[in-house]
């Protein structure tokens, strides 16, 4: 919504200037997004009338002017090029010391108006263009003014341009604020400035309206009034306030009577609707559409209709669609003679969403979707048709009426009580009362209550809060203490079980690891190939083609963060993220909070002390241990593996037997089409299972030493170490402690096709130092777990 | 005896000439080894009268001490000079840089969604999270924003289905929440929230932090302390105020935008408002017995206005020049 200050101020007995309306407005609730102050303009751009014109002496272009100013000054001798100066007219003059400011396309440069000789002749002062004014984006010619302006009032008096232009960003609650009167009702509420009562003369009927109109949808249209008006005269010019305030509220002029049907909405809030009489065919009915009727609109789109939609129709066609928008047929233009104005009310349920449905949003759906007053239809068009009377002349009928399930105001309960309970400081009835008041609502009261009817123009009004918010909004949310609450306080709980994510997030950092946030969303075609998924969760309504489906997994995300760092010189990277990955799942949808990274580049930084070395997979399983309790193993997968891997070069992350990540290498044919130049590592694992903790027995370290034996043994090349690891761990062994591979060797004095594994055995007794006897016998009952299932041999 | 004297000379001139220890240990067994003179002396005194063998065995001692003396004093010596020449072999240069990996971080939005976290903590308020693929009935009917209502318009919204939408407020766990609890309950719910939009300061994803406080007696008074409460430590500033605006969300009445004070004027920092009692009597909660108030802020807004960034795109482009500088919070 966007309005002049000077058409508020036509709603107002007194001057509104002593308010500041910015502030007013924004603590109604009516949030202000733009102020536009047009009254810039030097005081000594006056209004000025050419009495007499010569032509130049030495330029053929130019004449010299004598231009009055004013009844007791001394007519001014201006020279003046342009080619519309004649004598009579009334053009913008700026006297000297008149300060213009030139809009050229580079920057804004002012300039003073100075005594001066233009080719031998004095000239004292300048005429102006439009243009030059600023107010108009039109170069040709001086600016003529109408007649009736009053020769030396400055022009801002004179243009109305001491004006400044509001744009209200209103939310869907105050409907009521949609028109001029429902922001002067507001500002009156606020500021204490009584309104100004809108007249308008009845115009008297000249004949009986003949046009029938028939109600077949009472429920959606309760009501509905009609004119007809004769013998307009179309093509006449719109008083030059009302096109400036039409202009200033953002609606562009099409002919008189459109523009009248558009300020009557503006004014009022009423959506009208005029009709050229002469394509009207015999009755209208206000119906549903029947499905395959077409309809062309005024903005020249062509609809079909599904067969839902509230409609305007002759008996041959649809004219209208009802409240929303009418049809290019029987629209009026500046050779219309005969109208028909429709003022209705239409129930809001019946046009919400409709507009958009057809990619529309008119002022009038706009309106109606929120709530138009239903008690203005009728005054509304009364005002309407006075005014193009008035300005397009003709005679009119009688109006029409029809009405029938109007909404009803159903009187509202508001105790004092519930106001200083919810408000949190105590009001007394009065307090009350003085509001209710100022809101000019219709109350009865008795101690601590009041019964109150909300007005047809408000539609958010029906329940006791809302009269609550009603007062606090006039009582001032600025009065509103901050004030802390007094409540039980209630330890909460820490569970001992779970680490927090944040640990986790933090323990990663400490390992190089940068954290990202992508988006949810990828592009489809990453999701069905690298992610291999293609159970796709579509959006019907991306933001983009590559952010069309909800990823399932990080990698690909992870990839464009790779490539665009990649690009920016970085070639050391390892990134997480912690984000649900969605999945669906029949006809549901699954989330699951995971943890996921890529890891490229070196191990570590290059550096002045070690080689550079290439990141591995060991590096990356390490971290993964790291960060994870001793309940996380990493296997050789045992079902397929995830196309985003290395098929040698994946695992299995499982927690508790189930299966909860995997870590790998991207596949080479996936490093190959990204265009990687190094291997790259991608993880992912449900961080839900992450953060259980284990229960644990902590053991008192006994007094002494353990004993270390090393066993280097030969077994097949392809054989798991990991396995054998477990083999001889699941047996436990009294008193072995530790049991793990510390060498791998493959070559010379090896077979082919074997290798030698060097595991270190590590034993302790809680109460003695083992004796080499003992020390044998574990090593041997080690040794027998291995030779009996993986055939190894000791070397 | 005269010659056993003179070893004291001798081995003086010996033992300085050593270099190393192994070499004093060698010069050492000239004198006072087991084949040495002093040794050989002292066998010697079983063939004296009982009258000379204290004196000569006590001259034979005396001399034996005096060499050992002059030993000892060698020995520290050179181990002092080896020290000294190891210490000096080993200096190095203290200022090359330390062998590391290279710095981590933690994502500014996980920063601030931390610290939001731990002070609504400090007053008890519980933690909770809900989907965020949600159900029509959750992201908008539950909150009194019924079908076709202008409302909707307000939110952009993505839809995977006709029933399903990408939440586009983190308020649908409020509901989850009053289900599933019972008052007095105080809950936050932070999360990732979609929006059709995309522009220098709109992202379609988006994070926010959600509060609600449902007890017998919080009121709008109480909403707007919590808050200035909570964004007074947020900015660790004693002196921010924050002003309420009268607003409109279908979920709370009354509603209010939130404006803090910031270099001089207001700035819009989030929405808030008393919850609505068609949202309590959703989910049964006696509107007679308990009222509460909900807030919403903006995680990135409130992250810009911390760390003095003044663009949103940052935080989803994740190049690492950005990122690494949070590796010191």
């Amino acid at each position: 919504m966007k309005f002049s200050k000077v058409w508020l101020q036509e709603f107002f007995i007194k001057s509104i200037e002593g308010i500041n309306l910015d502030e007013v407005l924004t603590m109604a609730g009516l949030e202000v997004d733009d102020i536009q102050d047009l009254s810039k303009l030097s005081n000594l751009i006056v209004v000025g009338e050419i009495i007499s014109i010569e032509k130049h002496p030495n330029a053929d272009r130019l004449s010299v002017c004598q231009v009055s100013v004013g009844l007791d000054a001394v007519p001014l001798q201006i020279v003046c090029g342009a080619p519309n100066a004649r004598v009579g007219i009334k053009v913008p003059c700026a006297l000297v010391g008149a300060k213009l400011s030139i809009d050229t396309t580079i920057r804004q440069t002012e300039f003073e108006i100075k005594k001066a000789k233009l080719r031998g002749v004095e000239s004292n002062g300048m005429l102006c263009s439009a243009k030059e004014l600023g107010i108009s984006e039109e170069a040709e010619g001086l600016c003529e003014l109408d007649e009736d302006k009053k020769v030396g009032q400055p022009i801002i008096d004179a243009l109305s341009l001491n004006d400044v232009i509001y744009t209200l960003s209103l939310t869907p609650n105050r409907a009521d604020c949609l028109s001029m009167l429902g922001i002067a009702r507001e500002v009156s509420a606020l500021s204490g400035l009584s309104l100004k009562a809108i007249k308008h003369k009845l115009t008297k009927e000249s004949f009986s309206l003949d046009q029938k109109v028939k109600i077949l949808e009472k429920k959606s249209c309760p009501r509905y009034c009609g004119i007809q008006i004769k013998n307009i005269n179309n093509k006449v010019n719109l008083p030059i306030w009302m096109g400036q305030y039409l202009e200033r509220s953002g609606i562009n002029s099409v002919n008189p009577v459109v523009d009248i049907t558009n300020y009557i909405l503006l004014e009022l809030g009423q959506p009208l609707h005029a009709f050229d009489q002469s394509k009207i065919s015999g009755e209208i009915s206000v119906r549903r559409a029947k499905r395959g009727e077409s309809l062309k609109l005024l903005n020249d789109q062509n609809i079909k209709f599904e067969g839902i939609e509230l409609i305007i129709a002759d008996e041959k066609e649809p004219l209208a669609l009802a409240g929303i928008m009418g049809g290019s047929s029987s629209s009026v233009h500046n050779d219309t003679k005969e109208i028909f104005i429709e003022s209705a009310y239409f129930d809001a349920i019946d046009i919400a969403g409709r507009a958009r449905s057809f990619g529309l949003n008119t002022d009038s759906s706009h309106r109606f979707e929120r709530g138009v007053d239903f008690k203005s239809t009728l005054s509304s068009l009364q005002r309407a048709s006075s005014l193009i009377i008035e300005i397009c002349g003709g005679e009119c009928s009688n109006i029409l009426d029809m009405e029938s399930n109007l909404p009803k105001r159903e009187t509202i309960e508001l105790r004092t009580k519930k106001v200083s309970d919810i408000m949190g400081i105590d009001l007394k009835d009065m307090d009350i009362k003085s509001v209710l008041d100022k809101l000019d609502l219709n109350y009865s009261d008795s101690e601590g209550k009041f019964l109150i009817t909300p007005p047809s123009f408000r539609f958010d009004l029906s329940i006791e809060e809302d009269l609550v918010e009603e007062i606090i909004r006039i009582h001032g949310y600025d009065n509103i203490p901050a004030i802390n609450p007094i409540s039980q306080n209630k330890i909460l709980g820490s569970p001992n079980n779970k680490k927090s994510i944040y640990s986790i997030k933090s323990s990663l950092a400490n390992l190089g690891y940068n954290e990202v946030i992508s988006y949810s969303f990828i592009d489809k075609e990453v999701e069905e190939n690298l992610h291999d998924n293609l159970d796709l969760i579509e959006l019907q309504n991306p933001i983009a083609s590559q952010m069309n489906v909800m990823r399932s997994k990080m990698w690909g995300s992870h990839i464009e963060t790779l490539i665009y760092n990649l690009n920016r010189g970085h070639n050391q990277i390892r990134i997480f993220e912690v984000a649900p990955v969605y999945q669906k799942i029949k006809s549901n949808f699954k989330e699951t909070l995971m943890l996921s990274g890529l890891v490229y580049g070196d191990y570590i930084p290059e550096q002045w002390a070690d080689k550079k070395r290439e990141i591995n997979f060991y590096d990356i399983k390490g971290d993964i241990e790291t960060i994870s309790c001793n309940t996380l193993s990493v296997k050789t997968p045992k079902i397929s593996v995830p196309k985003a891997f290395h098929p040698g070069q994946a695992a299995e992350l499982i927690i508790d037997k189930a299966l909860v990540g995997w870590v790998g290498q991207l596949h080479p044919a996936w490093q190959q089409k990204y265009e990687l130049p190094e291997k790259t590592y991608v993880f992912e694992l449900s961080i839900e299972k992450l953060v259980n903790l284990p229960d644990i027995d902590i053991k008192l370290p006994t007094k002494f030493p353990p004993v270390r034996r090393d066993i280097s043994v030969v077994v097949d090349a392809d054989m798991v170490i990991g396995d054998m690891v477990e083999a001889v761990k699941s047996q436990t062994i009294e008193r072995v402690i530790d049991f793990y591979p510390f060498d791998i060797y493959e070559g010379k004095a090896i077979e082919d096709g074997k290798k030698s594994i060097a595991f270190l055995i590590l034993m302790q007794d809680t109460y003695k130092t083992l004796e080499d006897d003992e020390v044998s016998k574990i090593v041997n009952q080690v040794l027998d777990i291995l030779i009996n299932k993986f055939k190894v041999k000791l070397r | 005896m005269n010659h056993l004297k003179e070893l004291i000379q001798l081995a003086k001139k010996d033992f300085e000439g050593c270099k190393t220890l192994t070499e004093l240990d060698n010069a050492k067994s000239k004198y006072i080894g087991k084949t040495g003179p002093l040794t050989e002396a002292m066998r010697g005194l079983s063939k004296l009268s009982n009258e000379e063998k204290p004196k000569v065995g006590a001259f034979v001692n005396e001399i034996k001490q005096s060499i050992e003396e002059l030993l000892n004093n060698r020995k520290d010596v050179i181990q002092k000079e080896a020290m000294l020449s190891q210490l000096k072999d080993e200096y190095i240069d203290v200022t090359l840089p330390g062998l590391k990996q290279s710095k981590g971080s933690l994502h500014p939005i996980s920063l601030t969604m931390h610290r939001i976290e731990n002070i609504f903590h400090s007053i008890g308020f519980d933690l909770a999270t809900g989907p965020e693929i949600e159900d029509d009935y959750h992201n908008f009917t539950a909150l009194n924003i019924p079908e076709s209502h202008p409302a909707r318009a307000m939110h952009d919204t993505f839809y995977i289905n006709k029933n399903h939408v990408l939440r586009t407020h983190t308020s649908p766990v409020q509901v989850r929440y009053m289900k599933d609890n019972k008052p007095p309950l105080k809950v936050i719910s932070p999360g990732r929230v979609y929006r059709v939009d995309s522009d220098a300061t709109h992202s379609p994803m988006f994070h926010q932090v959600e509060g609600l406080w449902v007890d017998k007696n919080v009121n709008f008074s109480n909403l707007k302390g919590v808050v200035q409460d909570f964004l007074q430590k947020f900015f660790e500033d004693n002196d921010l105020t924050i002003r309420f605006r009268p607003s409109f969300f279908p979920f709370t009445e009354p509603s209010a935008e939130i404006d803090m004070s910031w270099n001089g004027g207001w700035l819009e920092i989030g929405g808030c408002g008393m919850v609505h009692p068609k949202v309590l009597n959703q989910v049964n909660i006696n509107t007679e017995e308990f009222q509460g108030f909900a807030f919403g802020l903006g995680v990135e807004r409130l992250t810009m206005l911390k760390y003095r960034i003044n663009d949103l795109r940052p935080f989803f482009t994740n190049d690492l020049r950005f990122l690494k500088q949070f590796g010191d919070q």
